[in-house]
């Protein structure tokens, strides 16, 4: 690419990037209609559409390359939504093939890839090839129809094709002649076509060339249904829009047939409308049409509602509202310590309202700003399509993906980081989960597998379920590999419920297939799974039944950002403990805790709480003079399971950012991060679940944690 | 007027030909037990005085612990300890360089003292095994003696890198 700035070469990437996944979700859905036999002409043209715009962008920053696979895809595209060319599962495949490319390309343009990109020339050859195979279509003429000479001179070639075709089909024309305000004419037309939509095509919008008034327009949509006009008109008519048919010409004689000027045995059935200059109607001049086609016109405005932001940037406002939220905690305490000057009642008064106010619209702040950072789940879903498409090929089954809940918003770091755990499971779920065609008829199964993608919030949580209705987990080999891998001792083995047997499916190096899958490698890699999923304080489940099918759960928090923490001490050190993993806090008698097989515990509310000296797990010496004997516990919880941590003193709640350890202390366990409290004191955030597991796990029934964990 | 520029010519042509020693490079100089190490000063983001510090129980030993600076989270390590020198109690004149290290942590390794920087010329640096002799740690690269002292250099990117992986 020729020397743009570096920040031009970004833009130029991520807004590539962006076209290519549109292109290919609209591919995806064509070739899911086209599965149940319908081809969706608008589909096709948003494709052509989208080529249309990367070969400009390319031309733009001289990517050569991307220009040429667009300027050959567009001829393709552009012959496939004329009509000229049939789109059958091959032309699809070529298409789909041009996207790849179009991947591949990029990666190399980044330098990412270094791939020589040998092929891409023989691909352009057989795309052009593809275009021009094109059978002759009979044309009809659309002379038959009732339809201004004046209207047709200003269809585009596409608008035209749409017509004829639709008109082929038996489709009948109407005319809706509307009203619209053009404050408003961004929604009201977006509404209109809604409406439209399930009814039939739009072809296209002409100004009368007659606005109602200076503040509105009025338009001529042409539209093609199979519907009654009575239909159409209680759906789409109202007070400023009439709904008229404009029927074919009753067998037109062969004379008037050929005719294509305007003459007298063209009965005007635009009649209702007086001809006047710019109507539409046989004049010399067709009313003025606007340069891009209306419809083009609204969607590419709508396009321009969102904006493309760095995440960084957001990353920064973050800091920034978590640097304001510590001022808001020290002004708050200012306040508090005014109390002891005398006569300062006034003033306290005023700087405890401004701080309610500070605090209100901070809050508001901190929530606009984690919205921004929230995208819909569905961006990664549709990904994972392709990826499910190309997989299922090359395993040679067939596997339908059904996707639910994409519009479940998580923050974008998030969704990064589950692009990989994600594809992993799908290509497990291929793999190994479904079977072969031949073995699922045996079974009585479809013989098209699906695996079914779900996501729901609940609570402050995300849960994201993956299911397929494959083989489900052999439990019997998975526990016998375990025990030839050593990571189980057979006499434990019999002691392990299910649930702990199917959670050895997350141990590093057990698979339960016997020659290295050329999809997974050795290994299934859900240990990798499992750390990412907890590196984003979320949790993993499995649920499966042998020969039914299994199912992953995994469950997130919402947001990496701000939580509310309960503030601790230990031995002289603060720590912060996120308030959604605390069931409550509750003082320690010192009477109260007692011994049970090894362990510290104390009775709450009839049932045994294990304990935990967090002075003692962290190693900590005393320090200071200390131990006035009364410490608290800290009861927290997680699933079925309860630990209380014993700390010195509990210092209050507060709102913290956390921020992520860095690299080099990923060894340590059982910290979620670390937080500034104010005046540049830090706090480590404990990471309850995790400590939960590894001082629980070991006493659990199921010794096998202590093996994989210890 | 003319006398003046050429006299004033020639001692910068003079200067000029004492100290072409070849392109130059910076580096910071600074104390660990005793001895005197330098890095690339643009290695070093920042110079710090040592922030509040929060323990991180069960880290490796050389892990200090954790301090907020601007708002950023550092993690702080003890450079005598990294490169298996003994501990000691820092001091009013021990100072944190703050670098760089892998998936943008910012690290704060804990020095005695800094010194100042050097301009050394790359022929000017000589191997460590000719002066030092025996076996030397990995991470030195050199040694220089600018003004006459020995100076060790030493590759912080690879002590860096290397955290974390123990």
């Amino acid at each position: 690419m020729e020397g743009s700035g570096d920040k031009a070469r970004e833009e130029f990437f991520s807004e590539a990037q962006e076209i290519i996944e549109l292109l290919s979700r609209d591919l995806l859905a064509l070739e899911g209609r086209m599965a149940s036999g319908v081809i969706d002409p608008e589909l096709v043209n948003n494709v052509f559409r989208s080529v249309h715009t990367l070969k400009g962008l390319s031309g733009l920053f001289g990517a050569h390359r991307m220009g040429a696979l667009s300027h050959e895809l567009e001829s393709l595209l552009d012959a496939l939504r004329l009509g000229k060319v049939d789109l059958s599962a091959s032309v699809l495949d070529v298409l789909f093939r041009g996207i790849d490319l179009y991947g591949r390309i990029l990666a190399v343009e980044k330098g990412v890839r270094t791939d020589p990109l040998a092929d891409l020339d023989d691909y352009l050859v057989e795309l052009a090839r593809v275009g021009t195979k094109a059978p002759p279509k009979a044309e009809t003429t659309l002379a038959d129809y009732e339809i201004d000479p004046g209207v047709l001179a200003v269809l585009t070639e596409y608008e035209e094709h749409r017509l004829r075709s639709s008109l082929q089909q038996g489709l009948r024309l109407y005319r809706l002649r509307v009203v619209l305000k053009l404050m408003t004419i961004d929604e009201e037309l977006e509404s209109l076509k809604s409406r439209a939509k399930p009814l039939g095509e739009i072809i296209t919008y002409l100004p009368t060339g007659q606005g109602a008034d200076a503040d509105s327009i009025e338009l001529d949509i042409l539209i093609v249904s199979s519907a009654a006009i009575d239909l159409l008109r209680s759906e789409l008519g109202g007070p400023t829009a009439e709904l008229t048919e404009l029927p074919r010409r009753a067998a037109a004689s062969p004379a008037s047939a050929k005719a294509n000027e305007p003459s007298g045995a063209l009965s005007l059935v635009l009649d209702s409308i007086p001809p006047e200059p710019g109507a539409i109607t046989p004049a010399p001049a067709p009313p003025p049409k606007p340069e891009v086609y209306a419809a083009d016109a609204i969607s590419l405005r709508s396009l321009a509602q969102t904006v493309r932001v760095d995440i960084r940037k957001l990353d920064r406002l973050m800091n920034i509202v978590g640097e304001l939220a510590i001022v808001r905690n020290a002004l708050s305490r200012l306040t508090e310590r005014l109390r002891e000057v005398a006569g300062s009642r006034e003033l306290r008064v005023e700087l405890h309202r401004l701080h309610r106010g500070f605090d209100r619209n901070l809050a508001d702040m901190q929530s606009g700003i984690l919205e921004v950072r929230m995208v819909p789940l569905g961006q990664l879903f549709d990904k994972l399509g392709r990826v499910v498409r190309q997989l299922s090929r090359e395993a040679g089954k067939e596997v339908g993906l059904v996707i639910t809940g994409g519009e479940t918003e998580v923050d974008k770091l998030i969704v990064e980081e589950l692009s990989d755990p994600l594809m992993h499971m799908m290509r497990n779920a291929i793999d190994h989960g479904i079977e072969p065609r031949e073995a699922r008829i045996e079974r009585g199964k479809p013989q098209v597998g699906t695996i079914a993608l779900n996501a729901f919030q609940k609570g402050s949580h995300v849960v994201i379920e993956i299911e397929d209705d494959g083989a489900g987990i052999d439990e019997k080999k998975l526990l016998q590999r375990a025990i030839e891998r050593g990571v189980i001792d057979g006499q434990h083995a019999s002691e392990l419920g299910r649930r702990e047997i199917l959670n050895l499916v997350f141990v590093p190096g057990l698979s339960t297939r016997d020659e290295a899958s050329e999809l997974s490698g050795r290994g299934v890699g859900m240990d990798v799974v499992k750390t990412n999923i907890a590196r984003l304080g979320g949790v993993i489940d499995i649920h499966s039944e042998l020969a039914i099918g299994t199912r992953v759960t995994i469950t997130l928090p919402i947001t990496l950002a701000i939580i509310s923490a309960l503030i601790v001490q230990v031995t002289g050190r603060t720590f912060a403990i996120p308030v959604s993993s605390v069931l409550e806090a509750i003082r320690l008698e010192p009477s109260a805790a007692q011994r049970l097989e090894g362990r510290e515990v104390m009775t709450l509310r009839g049932s045994t709480l294990p304990l935990c000296r967090l002075e003692e797990l962290f190693g900590f010496v005393p320090r200071g003079a200390q131990q006035s004997g009364r410490q608290f516990v800290v009861v927290v919880g997680v699933g079925t399971r309860r630990l209380g941590f014993v700390v010195d003193e509990l210092v209050g709640q507060q709102d913290v950012v956390i921020k992520p350890l860095g690299r080099s202390l990923r060894s340590v366990r059982g910290f979620a991060g670390a937080t500034e409290l104010g005046d540049q004191r830090v706090a480590l955030v404990l990471d309850a679940p995790a400590l939960l597991e590894e001082i629980t796990g070991a006493t659990d029934s199921s010794r096998a944690g202590a093996m994989m964990y210890g | 007027m003319a006398d003046l520029v050429r006299r004033s010519g020639a001692a910068i042509a003079r200067r000029l030909q004492s100290t072409d020693r070849g392109p130059l490079s910076e580096y910071l100089a600074f104390t660990l037990a005793n001895d005197t190490y330098a890095v690339p000063i643009g290695i070093v983001r920042e110079i710090l005085k040592p922030p509040p510090l929060a323990e991180v129980p069960r880290a490796p030993r050389e892990v200090l612990g954790v301090a907020s600076v601007r708002g950023m989270l550092i993690t702080v390590i003890d450079l005598r300890l990294r490169l298996r020198m003994s501990a000691a109690e820092p001091t009013r004149k021990s100072r944190i360089l703050l670098v760089e290290g892998a998936e943008e942590e910012l690290i704060g390794l804990l020095v005695d003292e800094v010194r100042q920087v050097y301009r050394l010329a790359e022929r000017e640096i000589e191997p460590a095994a000719d002066i030092l002799g025996g076996q030397l740690a990995d991470h030195v690269l050199g040694v220089g003696r600018p003004d006459g002292e020995l100076v060790l250099l030493i590759d912080l990117r690879a002590v860096i890198d290397q955290l974390g992986s123990i």
